[in-house]
Order: structure tokens, then sequence, then C-alpha cells
């Protein structure tokens, strides 16, 4: 996941690399998507996010488009 | 479940807390001779153990060698996504992992990253929790789904 100064930069990475645009999202938004993601990664207790509970964390930052869905 | 298997869980679950817990503690990710002087176990072992981590996705092997690339968030070697945190120097694989150590470590956090197309440094800044400065627009080129299909890429 990569970070560009602004839209015009990154339509002109997707150009140069003749790749279709993914999907693009605020700094906030990641922001609330790697404090749900890792926020517990250094605990001795820490367990992988079930499939419901990445859903449920995406949904809540309004990730909800095709490109989101976890389950193919 | 075997007898066998039981030590490989039981073995990756302490690497697996062994390693990140140096990496949050000193920024070093700790590679595999080390862990085993760590824990007293042979190098083979720890290997399987580390395989045994990457196959579950807990963290990422370099592709030719085996060594730990990323014990996601934190990255073993330098990239361009820098992360001054409680006086230290971090290194994330990607964006969203720079931010993601500030939120493991539970500390304010300064991140400095290199716009994808021009090279231009980009500041973000995490502190009491929030994120307080932030810049620029975050791509996921690929779509949810496959992130894992080549999560170099990804």
């Amino acid at each position: 996941m990569l970070l560009f100064r602004d839209e015009e930069h990154l339509e002109y990475w997707c150009e140069a690399r003749e790749l279709p645009r993914g999907a693009a999202i605020t700094p906030e938004q990641t922001w609330r998507l790697a404090h749900g993601w890792y926020k517990n990664k250094v605990k001795a207790d820490w367990r992988r996010h079930t499939l419901e509970e990445t859903e449920a964390l995406l949904a809540s930052i309004g990730l909800t488009s095709a490109f989101w869905n976890l389950r193919g | 479940m075997t007898a066998e298997a039981n030590d490989l869980e039981t073995l990756a679950r302490d690497v697996r807390i062994h390693v990140f817990a140096e990496a949050a503690a000193t920024t070093h990710v700790p590679q595999a001779p080390e862990i085993a002087r760590a824990l007293a176990r042979s190098e083979t072992d720890v290997r399987a153990a580390l395989h045994h981590l990457a196959a579950a996705k807990v963290l990422i092997l370099a592709p030719n060698d085996g060594t730990i690339w990323s014990a996601n968030p934190f990255c073993a070697v330098p990239s361009a996504f820098r992360v001054d945190a409680a006086g230290k120097r971090y290194w994330g694989i990607c964006i969203w992992d720079a931010l993601g150590i500030a939120a493991a470590l539970g500390v304010d956090a300064s991140i400095r990253a290199l716009c994808g197309d021009c090279g231009e440094t980009l500041t973000l800044e995490v502190g009491d929790g929030r994120l307080v400065r932030g810049e620029g627009v975050v791509h996921f080129a690929i779509p949810a789904h496959h992130w894992w299909d080549n999560i170099g890429f990804t």
C-alpha cells in the first residue's frame, strides 16, 4: 500500500505502470485500519482476526465496496 | 494432534512472542540464529517454526533465503516508510504497516513516507491514539481477497 502526494500522482503512477487503479483511501481511514489490525500484534495472547472480525473492521471504516470483499 | 505437531505449535508461539517483543523493544527483527540462541532451540527447529508462522500469515519471509522480511508491521530492513517512535526508528513495508507500528506500540509516532510517484517526503503523525497529521492518499492496488497472493506487491 503506497502513499501518494495526491490523486494526480496516483494517476501518474498507474499510467506509468499500465496498472489499473485500485482503491484510494484517506490517511485517517488507513490509521483506523492499522489500529484495528495491529493494536494487539505484540501481545503474547494475540490471535488472527476471524473473517467476520476483519469484515466488521473494514465496514467500520466505510470500506464496503466489492474491492474490499474478503470472500472472493 | 501428534506430539511433533504440538511441539511445532508451541515453538511457533514462543518464536512469535520473542520476535515481536524484540522488534518492538529494539527495532531489530531477530533472525533464525538469534532466535535459536534466545530460545535454546536448534536453528532447524526455529526455521520450521518461522515457515509455520509465515504459512499462517503471521510474518513474511524473504522469497529466496527464508529470513524474516517483515514481522509485520515491523520491517526487518530500511524502507520508504520510516517511523520514529519512543525515541527509536522503525520501518514498515508499506504505509499501512508504518501506521501499524504506532498502533502496535501504542505510542505517539512520526511517519515519513515517500510519495510512490515522485519520491517527495510526506509526513503523518500519530498522537494520543489518533492521527493528528495526515497528507496524501493511500492506494491499495490489489483487491482485498487477493492481498496474500503476492504480499510483496500488495
